[in-house]
C-alpha cells in the first residue's frame, strides 16, 4: 500500500460519509423553513410541532455533517499538502470564503435557534432559521466553486510552478459549476423530501394517532421529491455538455479532443495512463438508472387526491422502500465526478501523486483506519438515533420543549435548574 | 497585507482556544464524578454557545488555507500526530455534546459523557503539542517539506500539552462559576481556584522546560518577548484566582480568557518574522510573507473580509448577549 492510495481512500470515505449527511441537512432545512414560516404566519400549533419534530431530526443529522466537515477541511492540509502548495492561491480562496461566509455563520445561527425556543420573539427565531438555510446554500455554492475549479481550473496563471489567481470571476462562471450545483442541490432536495415522505409513510402505515401532522408532512415530502427528481434529471443531462467539454477524458470513449489532450499531457508530464478508471462510468450508469427509477415518484402525486396514497397503503410501503435509493445515487454521483477526474487533483494541472503529503504509509494508514472506524461508528450511531427519534413520533420532541414542562425523557427533574 | 491576515489568523485561533477552551474545560470537568443531572446542567450552561464556539477553529483553518496555503500544508502535515489527536478530540466532543441527551437511558448518557471527557483531553493536548511544535522549530528541508514526525516528541511538547490541558480545565471551571446558578457556582469556586493554581504551575513548568531546551532557544527570534508573555500568562491566572476569591466571576473569566489567548500571541511574537523555523537549514525557514498567498488572492479575500468581519463578530456578540447571565429554571435544556 502506498501513501497516495491510502490518502485517496481516506478522502473518498470521509467525503462519502460527509455527503450522506449534508444532503439531508440541505434538503430538510429548506422544508423546515417552510414549516416554521407556516407556523409563524398561521399560528397553527400543528406547524409548531412539525417544526419541532423535523427540526429535531435535522439537528441530529447536522452533528455528523459538521463532524465530517471539519475532518474534510483538515484533510487538505494533512494529506494533500501539495495541493495547498501548488494551487492553494486559487483553490484556497473559495474554501476560505466558504468557512467564513457559510460554515461559521450557519453554526452560530443554529446554536441560537436550538436554544432560542420560548426565549426569542417568534420573528427573530424564524429569521435565525432563514439564516441557517441561506448559509447552508451558500456553503454548497462555495464548495461547488472550489470543486469545479479542481474539475476545470480557470482564472489562474502558473509562475515558478505555482498557480496564482488572475481572474476570480472565471471561477464563478466555470462551465463545470452551475449545472453541477443545480444537480446536487436538487439531489439534496430529493433526498430531504423522500426522507420526510418515507418517515411520514411509516407512521401513517401504522395508523398513527398524529394523522393530520404526518399527512401534511407526507404531502410536502412527496411533492418536493417529485419536483426535485425532475430537476435532478434536467440538470443531470444538462451536465454532459459543459462537463464533457471541459473534461474530454471523463465520460469514456475516445474523441479527437481527448486524444489531443492526452498527447499534450504526455508531452508535458511524461507518458502515463490519463484515462479515468472504469469505476467512474459504472457509477454514472447506476446513478442514472436510479434517477430514472425515482422518476416514478410522479405517479404518487395524483394519489394525494382524497388521500388514496394512504388508503391504498402499498404506496406508503413503496416510499419507505425507495428511501435508500437517493443515498446510493449520491455516492455514485460523486464517484462519477471525482474518480472521473483521475489521475488529476486539478484537471490537467496537478497530478494526484504530486499533491499527496510526504507522509509515511504507516502513518497515513493509521489515520485512514482510525478515521474510517471513528466516522463509521459515529455515522451508524447517528442513524440509529435518527431512526429512534423518527419512530418516537411528534408527541414531545426535546427540541423546543417549554422549559417549565418536566422533560419526559428524563427520569428525574433537574435540580440545578430548579 | 500579510501582517493583517496573520493577525486575523491569530485572532481566530486565539478566539477558538478561548471559546472552545471552556467547552473542553467543562467537558473535562464531567469526569469529576458528580451526578447525572449536574453533568447535564454543566453542558447546558455551555448550551447556546457550543456550536458557535467550535467554528472559530473552522474559520481559522479557512483563513490558514486561503491566506497561508503553504503554511497550511506544512504545518498540518508536519504536525501530523498532534493535529490528528486534536481533530479526533474535536470530533468526539462535537458528537458527544450534541448527542449525549438523545438516548434516554442513564447508562448511554454516561457513556457519551466519557466520550466527551476523552475528546476534550485529546483536543487540549493536541493543540498544546502543535503550538509547542512551532516554538521548538520543525525539520523543514530545503525542498520545503517537513521531514518526519518524530520531531514532535520532546519534553517541551509534552510539558506544553499538559499546560494547555491545565489551562482549559481552569478556564472551564471559571466559566461555570460565571454561568451556573449561584448555589452551584459557590460550590465550584474552591475547585476553580485550585485549578487556577495548578494551571499557573503547569505553565511555569512548561516555560522552564522550554528555556532549558536548545531547540527552543535556537528557534525563538525574540526570546525576551516570549518570556514576558509567559509571565503575563501566569499573572492572568493568578489574577483570576484573586477575582474568584472576591466573588467577581466576570473579571476572573476575562482573566482566564486572556490566559487562553496569550499562547497564540506568544508563539506569533516570539517567532516573528518567521512562522516555521527550520531546525535543519536556516534558509528553509518560512517567514510570514513567504507563507502567505500571493497578492491577488489576499486582495480578494481582503475586500471580502471588510464587510464580513463585523457581521461574523456581530452575530457572535448577539448570541452572547441574548444568552447572557446565569442559567436558571427558564433556560432551555437540550444538550
Ligand atoms: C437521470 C438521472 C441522472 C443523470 C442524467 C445524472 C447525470 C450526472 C452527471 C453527468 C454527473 C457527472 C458530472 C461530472 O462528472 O462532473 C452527475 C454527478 C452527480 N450526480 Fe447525477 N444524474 C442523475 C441522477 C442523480 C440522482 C438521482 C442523484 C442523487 C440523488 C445524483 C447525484 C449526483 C451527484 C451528487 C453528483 C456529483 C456532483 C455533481 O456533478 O453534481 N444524480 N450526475
Amino acid at each position: 500500500m502506498d501513501t497516495l492510495l491510502l490518502a485517496r481512500l481516506q478522502f473518498a470515505t470521509t467525503a462519502s460519509v460527509h455527503f450522506l449527511f449534508v444532503a439531508v441537512t440541505l434538503g430538510l432545512v429548506t422544508l423546515l423553513v417552510g414549516m416554521q414560516t407556516a407556523w409563524v404566519v398561521t399560528g397553527n400549533q400543528r406547524w409548531e410541532r412539525s417544526t419541532r419534530f423535523w427540526g429535531q431530526l435535522y439537528v441530529i443529522n447536522y452533528v455528523l455533517g459538521i463532524a465530517t466537515g471539519i475532518v474534510m477541511e483538515f484533510q487538505f492540509g494533512l494529506n494533500w499538502s501539495g495541493l495547498s502548495r501548488y494551487v492553494g492561491n486559487v483553490f484556497g480562496a473559495p474554501l476560505a470564503i466558504e468557512t467564513l461566509v457559510a460554515f461559521f455563520l450557519e453554526s452560530t445561527f443554529l446554536g441560537m435557534w436550538i436554544f432560542g425556543w420560548h426565549r426569542l420573539r417568534r420573528g427573530v427565531h424564524l429569521a435565525l432559521l432563514y439564516g441557517v438555510a441561506i448559509t447552508a446554500y451558500a456553503s454548497a455554492f462555495w464548495i461547488m466553486v472550489a470543486n469545479s475549479w479542481l474539475q476545470n481550473p480557470v482564472g489562474y496563471e502558473v509562475r515558478d510552478g505555482v498557480a496564482h489567481l488572475t481572474d476570480f470571476s472565471a471561477l464563478l462562471t466555470n462551465p463545470a459549476l452551475w449545472t453541477a450545483l443545480g444537480h446536487v442541490v436538487s439531489a439534496a432536495l430529493l433526498t430531504g423530501g423522500l426522507l420526510m415522505a418515507a418517515i411520514s409513510a411509516w407512521h401513517l402505515s401504522r395508523r398513527t394517532p398524529d394523522f393530520a401532522l404526518f399527512r401534511s408532512s407526507l404531502r410536502i415530502g412527496v411533492v418536493t421529491a417529485a419536483v426535485a427528481i425532475s430537476l435532478v434529471q434536467g440538470f443531470g443531462f444538462a451536465q454532459f455538455g459543459p462537463v464533457g467539454g471541459a473534461q474530454p477524458t471523463k465520460f469514456g470513449g475516445t474523441s479527437p479532443q481527448a486524444e489531443a489532450l492526452i498527447a499534450d499531457w504526455t508531452a508535458r508530464f511524461g507518458p502515463g495512463d490519463y484515462l479515468p478508471p472504469t469505476l467512474s462510468s459504472v457509477g454514472l450508469g447506476f446513478m442514472i438508472l436510479i434517477g430514472f427509477t425515482l422518476g416514478l415518484l410522479w405517479l404518487f402525486v395524483p394519489l394525494l387526491w382524497r388521500d388514496w396514497i394512504i388508503r391504498l397503503r402499498f404506496p406508503l410501503w413503496l416510499l419507505i422502500l425507495a428511501l435508500p435509493l437517493p443515498f446510493v445515487a449520491l455516492i455514485l454521483g460523486w464517484i462519477a465526478r471525482e474518480v472521473g477526474r483521475q489521475p488529476w487533483v486539478a484537471y490537467g494541472l496537478l497530478p494526484v501523486d504530486q499533491a499527496v503529503s510526504p507522509i509515511s504509509p504507516w502513518l497515513m494508514g493509521t489515520s485512514l483506519v482510525g478515521f474510517t472506524l471513528l466516522l463509521g461508528a459515529l455515522a451508524v450511531t447517528n442513524w440509529v438515533l435518527l431512526a429512534r427519534h423518527a419512530a418516537r413520533g411528534a408527541a414531545d420532541p426535546a427540541l423546543g420543549r417549554p422549559p417549565a414542562q418536566p422533560p419526559a425523557d428524563d427520569p428525574r427533574p433537574e435540580p440545578a435548574f430548579a | 497585507m500579510e501582517l493583517a491576515w496573520y493577525a486575523l489568523l491569530g485572532l481566530f485561533f486565539a478566539g477558538y482556544l478561548v471559546l472552545g477552551g471552556y467547552d473542553y474545560g467543562v467537558g473535562l470537568l464531567l469526569a469529576r464524578g458528580v451526578d447525572a443531572s449536574r453533568r447535564r446542567a454543566a453542558l447546558n450552561a455551555v448550551g447556546p454557545f457550543f456550536l458557535g464556539n467550535e467554528v472559530w477553529l473552522v474559520a481559522a483553518v479557512g483563513i490558514l488555507f486561503g491566506a497561508f496555503p503553504v503554511l497550511e500544508g506544512e504545518l498540518l502535515a508536519g504536525s501530523y500526530p498532534a493535529v490528528l489527536a486534536a481533530l479526533v478530540g474535536v470530533i468526539l466532543v462535537t458528537a458527544g455534546v450534541q448527542l449525549r441527551s438523545r438516548p434516554e437511558g442513564e447508562r448511554a448518557r454516561g457513556a457519551w459523557d466519557r466520550v466527551i471527557v476523552i475528546g476534550s483531553l485529546l483536543a487540549a493536548l493536541g493543540w498544546g503539542v502543535m503550538l509547542a511544535g512551532l516554538l521548538q522549530g520543525v525539520p523543514l528541508r530545503a525542498d520545503g517539506h517537513v521531514a518526519g514526525v518524530t520531531h514532535l516528541f520532546t519534553p517541551f511538547a509534552a510539558a506544553t500539552g499538559l499546560a494547555v490541558l491545565a489551562l482549559t480545565v481552569a478556564h472551564g471551571a471559571t466559566f461555570l462559576t460565571l454561568r451556573m446558578p449561584v448555589a452551584e457556582s459557590d460550590q465550584l469556586r474552591p475547585l476553580a481556584r485550585r485549578l487556577l493554581v495548578t494551571a499557573a504551575v503547569a505553565v511555569s513548568a512548561a516555560a522552564v522546560v522550554g528555556l532549558s531546551a536548545d531547540r527552543v532557544r535556537a528557534t525563538a527570534q525574540r526570546p525576551a518577548v516570549g518570556v514576558l508573555l509567559a509571565v503575563l500568562l501566569v499573572a492572568a491566572l493568578l489574577a483570576a484566582r484573586v477575582a474568584l476569591g472576591r466573588r467577581r466571576p466576570g473579571v476572573a473569566f476575562v482573566a482566564t480568557a486572556t490566559a487562553l489567548a496569550l499562547p497564540v500571541l506568544l508563539v506569533g511574537a516570539t517567532l516573528w518574522p518567521y512562522v516555521l523555523v527550520s531546525t535543519l537549514e536556516p534558509n528553509a525557514s518560512l517567514t510570514v510573507t513567504d507563507a502567505a498567498a500571493s497578492g491577488p488572492t489576499l486582495r480578494l479575500l481582503g475586500w471580502l473580509a471588510v464587510p464580513l468581519l463585523p457581521a461574523l463578530l456581530g452575530f457572535q456578540a448577539m448570541c452572547w448577549w441574548i444568552f447572557r447571565g446565569r442559567t436558571d429554571g427558564r433556560a432551555p435544556v437540550y444538550w
